[in-house]
């Protein structure tokens, strides 16, 4: 299965970046996304009431980056390649396969995109608790990639989907913690990863339900993504 | 067929092309009246002094600043998807129009009313929704530079949706809105918007939005002939680009 995935998975990559603006955006929005909203992240939790402070500020930043990001590109991986996927699945790959492909198409990317998040935010502010802050911004790119996979997978237009990408991104920047004093939508998807996060950006740790949290919910997100793929690649009868 | 009958024929098309896909208005009402009435009331009346054009400060509130503002923010993100998308659209179904013989120029101003359209009703739910929340000093000023923003923002979706693919397009425009709007034009991180502010799009809107939002006497002429400046240069751009792109591919 794996010989089989692994060339697919590379041109599933080489699909999204053959345009090389978009390589550049992936590179460069996570960038100033972290410079631009560190410095006023603090200002807008203290409006909402929030106790968001700079440094953690900053570390929520690059979270958001890498969520906003992987959701965009998972929801447009579902909905506009279903024709392909059910001609590539058809010709003997199999619909698993092709859903194992543009998962692991979806991580590289979500990969690439936290890690440059992450590599701004520690050479711009420092962080407390590298480790920590690298598997939660990952985190927040994996959620989201399951998120904009079920978007995509009841959404076809691109126009919807991505109002409703950015419907669910405004959400969680309301609801995020200490971002906000209101409990209404106290949980989102993101909320243990955002915790760990703002604990990881000012030099804390985070204690193990909000890891507990952090795990369960990315790995329900790769199999939401998972059965989103692989009902676009299977065969309609 | 006259010229007049295709151009209905194809603004005919191009509407059904909307109404076929109900969730893009439903969408249209939801994302304003949530964003907006979720950042009045999740904000604090905490006291902010801005200035406004012409020299003139104020001390309003943080949470006045995001009922007076938000509208802005969401009227420029929902605005410029329609426009990425509408263009997209029109690049692929219109070609087929023209060679059915249909003329660039009919197939272009259908796909501009769908967008011009879809903008007033974006412009339309976020005046009301924030006048649920807010009370401006001015209401004139405060839904032209909704009207600027939409129009100025429709058009550089429409262009980047031309120019780029899709996700490149969504991802520029949702970060320059953010950027722009969201944050360099704001009063609620910059008492005034900084020197380079003025170079973006957003810039002479938010000065109106501001402006008619917190004062009842009008201060932003300056800004709001740069606004129909960008909004007229951006419109003969996108008629230009559009009619080539549309006649070249068919």
């Amino acid at each position: 299965m794996l010989s089989a995935a692994l060339p697919t998975t590379g041109a599933f990559v080489r699909e999204h970046l053959r345009a090389p603006l978009t390589l550049a955006l992936l590179v460069a929005i996570p960038t100033f996304f972290v410079l631009i909203f560190a410095s006023v992240l603090g200002d807008f939790a203290e409006a909402l009431g929030g106790t968001l402070m700079s440094q953690s500020a900053t570390a929520i930043s690059a979270g958001w980056a890498a969520a906003f990001l992987s959701g965009t590109l998972a929801f447009f991986q579902v909905s506009s390649s279903r024709g392909a996927d059910r001609r590539l699945a058809a010709a003997g790959l199999g619909p698993w396969r092709v859903a194992a492909a543009r998962i692991a198409a979806a991580l590289a990317i979500g990969i690439t995109v936290s890690g440059v998040a992450f590599l701004t935010l520690w050479l711009r502010s420092g962080i407390g608790h590298p480790l920590h802050a690298a598997v939660a911004i990952l985190s927040f790119a994996v959620i989201y990639i399951g998120l904009g996979a079920l978007i995509g997978a009841f959404v076809k237009g691109a126009l919807e989907g991505s109002l409703l990408v950015l419907l669910l991104f405004s959400v969680d920047a309301f609801t995020s913690p200490e971002m906000t004093s209101s409990s209404v939508f106290a949980w989102t998807p993101t909320r243990s990863a955002a915790e760990v996060l703002i604990a990881a950006g000012g030099g804390h740790g985070s204690p193990s339900a909000d890891w507990l949290g952090m795990a369960a919910v990315p790995v329900g997100s790769l199999a939401v993504a998972l059965a989103a793929f692989w009902t676009a690649a299977r065969a309609r009868s | 067929m006259t010229a007049l009958a295709r151009t209905r024929v194809a603004t005919g098309m191009a509407f059904r092309d909307q109404v076929r896909r109900p969730l893009v208005l439903i969408l249209i009402v939801v994302v304003p009246a949530y964003v907006i009435t979720r950042s009045v009331a999740e904000t604090l009346a905490t006291p902010r002094r801005i200035g406004l054009p012409d020299g003139v400060y104020v001390t309003a509130t943080m949470q006045e600043l995001h009922g007076a503002g938000m509208g802005g923010v969401v009227v420029a993100f929902v605005a410029a998807l329609l426009g990425v998308f509408v263009m997209q659209s029109a690049l692929e179904g219109d070609r087929r129009l023209i060679v059915a013989g249909f003329h660039p120029g009919e197939t272009v101003l259908a796909r501009l009313l769908v967008l011009l359209s879809g903008t007033a009703l974006v412009v339309a739910v976020s005046a009301v929704v924030t006048a649920l929340n807010f009370d401006a000093a001015s209401w004139a000023p405060l839904i032209a530079s909704l009207l600027l923003l939409g129009l100025i923002y429709a058009a550089i979706g429409a262009l980047a949706g031309a120019l780029l693919d899709k996700l490149a397009a969504t991802y520029l425009m949702l970060f320059l809105v953010m950027t722009d709007i969201g944050v360099v034009q704001t009063p609620m991180f910059h008492e005034t918007p900084g020197r380079l502010a003025v170079l973006l799009p957003g810039y002479g809107p938010s000065r109106v939005m501001y402006d008619g939002a917190f004062s009842s006497t009008f201060h932003a002429s300056a800004e709001l002939l740069l606004s129909l400046a960008w909004t007229a240069a951006l419109a003969v751009a996108l008629v230009i680009l559009l009619r080539r792109a549309v006649g070249d591919r068919g």
